[in-house]
């Protein structure tokens, strides 16, 4: 077995990279894959949380790369699903505590027994965000439909294409509200694609939801009505090669809007 | 007869819809600009002083050739893949003949020579009282030339100037 590794990154802080690694991760392992994540937020780990596993660390990476404890041990099982496994980050460390080539090595290892091994980066571009991509050959760019999260991830991809290791990276979207963008509030998904001329691998829509299943500690793609839960499940699948469309999330909801519809097809039908 | 009325209402209450629709320039427009000028910036390390000194130097240099509308230049950095492109659209009002070309051409070069004679004369000015000391002096002007950048082009120049004069008069 050869697992892919992909890194899952923004620039910016806050934009959901955690939770985007969360659901994938855990939308992958449903779908029959062998799945690891790998939190390498040494000091601001949260990715344990997410999962609701954070009662359940004993060893962190930091332990496995100073030889405390064997890879296997320290690879935490998801409460549901066997499939999915946590490599959690040390909360007393700094950046410092593993190295790029600590990390490369690691992630060969785990290749062996996983199909996918996901890999949260920290925020910003400094020696975090260049161990997180040191061992993985694809990325995500996670970004939002706002200026600051833009102009991060540009820089981003920038660092990215530099990387020789780096065979493709993808952007995500996520937080994206339909109703701001009909009223020419908010960049829109197109308007995001073209500035930064990258692929998209997914578009979320802001979701209450996602903070009362991180409260819960459950990822909300095991909500099955969710809307941001199940643009989660079409991210795993385009990652695993199929084709699917991308959710319609332009449904006109507002009452002007269907007062306008319904003129507008009054007129059509006229015709 | 009620068809059309029916129409004209329609169409009524859409261009009221259309009227509280365009604003003026709204919030994604704006975002979407500033962006891209940013990160056109970010991209390129230019700041909005040197593009518009680009702009300036590029309008100099090609309105030698041809007329065109110098304030509708749009000057744009495109990204495709990993290929970025210098986008300069001009719309040129009328192509110039040969005799104008050539006239602003010896025009320019007038301008240069004089120019640079001026600059040659100020050139030995400065060098003149600091014989031994033209090496602490030039690392002095360089480090408070920083802000200068214009000069110390224009009196390099100068000098290569200087010497190819010299070795024509021989």
């Amino acid at each position: 077995m050869t697992g892919r590794v992909i890194v899952i990154t923004s620039g910016k802080g806050g934009v959901g990279k955690t939770t985007t690694n969360a659901n994938i991760g855990t939308a992958l392992a449903r779908a029959g894959n062998k799945v690891v994540m790998i939190d390498t937020d040494l000091g601001l780990r949260n990715l344990d949380l997410l999962l609701g596993l954070e009662n359940r660390i004993v060893y962190t990476i930091v332990d496995v790369v100073e030889e405390r404890c064997k890879l296997k041990q320290a690879l935490v099982k998801d409460k549901k699903n066997p499939n999915l496994c946590l490599l959690a980050a040390a909360q007393t460390r700094d950046k410092t505590a593993v190295t790029e080539e600590q990390l490369k090595d690691i992630c060969e290892k785990l290749k062996k027994d996983f199909d996918f091994i996901l890999v949260d980066c920290p925020a910003g571009i400094e020696q975090g965000f260049q161990n997180a991509v040191a061992g993985a050959t694809e990325a995500i760019v996670v970004t939002t439909p706002e200026m600051s999260a833009v102009r991060d991830a540009d820089r981003i991809i920038g660092l990215l294409e530099a990387k020789e290791e780096i065979e493709s990276y993808k952007l995500l979207i996520n937080r994206v509200r339909p109703n701001l963008i009909k009223s020419n509030d908010m960049m829109s998904v197109e308007d995001v694609v073209e500035i930064l001329s990258t692929d998209l691998i997914g578009i979320i829509p802001e979701d209450t939801g996602i903070i009362t299943s991180t409260n819960k500690g459950e990822p909300i793609v095991n909500e099955e009505k969710s809307l941001a839960g199940m643009a989660y499940r079409n991210v795993a699948q385009r990652i695993m090669g199929e084709d699917v469309p991308f959710l319609n999330l332009e449904e006109e909801t507002s009452v002007v809007a269907k007062v306008k519809k319904f003129f507008s097809n009054l007129i059509g039908k006229e015709k | 007869m009620s068809e059309n009325i029916l129409k004209e209402l329609c169409n009524k209450v859409l261009s009221l819809f259309k009227q509280t629709e365009s604003k003026e320039e709204n919030a994604k427009d704006v975002a979407c600009n500033r962006l891209r000028v940013v990160l056109m910036q970010d991209r390129t390390n230019l700041t909005p002083e040197l593009l518009q000194r680009m702009r300036k130097e590029l309008v100099e240099l090609l309105s030698k050739y041809v007329e065109m509308d110098k304030d509708a230049l749009e000057l744009n950095f495109d990204q495709e893949g990993d290929q970025m492109a210098l986008m300069l659209s001009i719309p040129v009002i009328r192509a110039k003949d040969e005799a104008e070309i050539e006239k602003a051409l010896a025009k320019e070069e007038e301008e240069e020579n004089v120019e640079n004679e001026i600059e040659i004369t100020e050139g030995n000015d400065e060098n003149e009282p600091s014989d031994e000391e033209i090496g602490e002096r030039e690392e002095a002007n360089e480090a408070d030339n920083d802000d200068e950048d214009e000069e110390i082009e224009i009196t390099e120049d100068s000098e290569d100037t200087e010497s190819s004069e010299d070795t024509e008069e021989k």
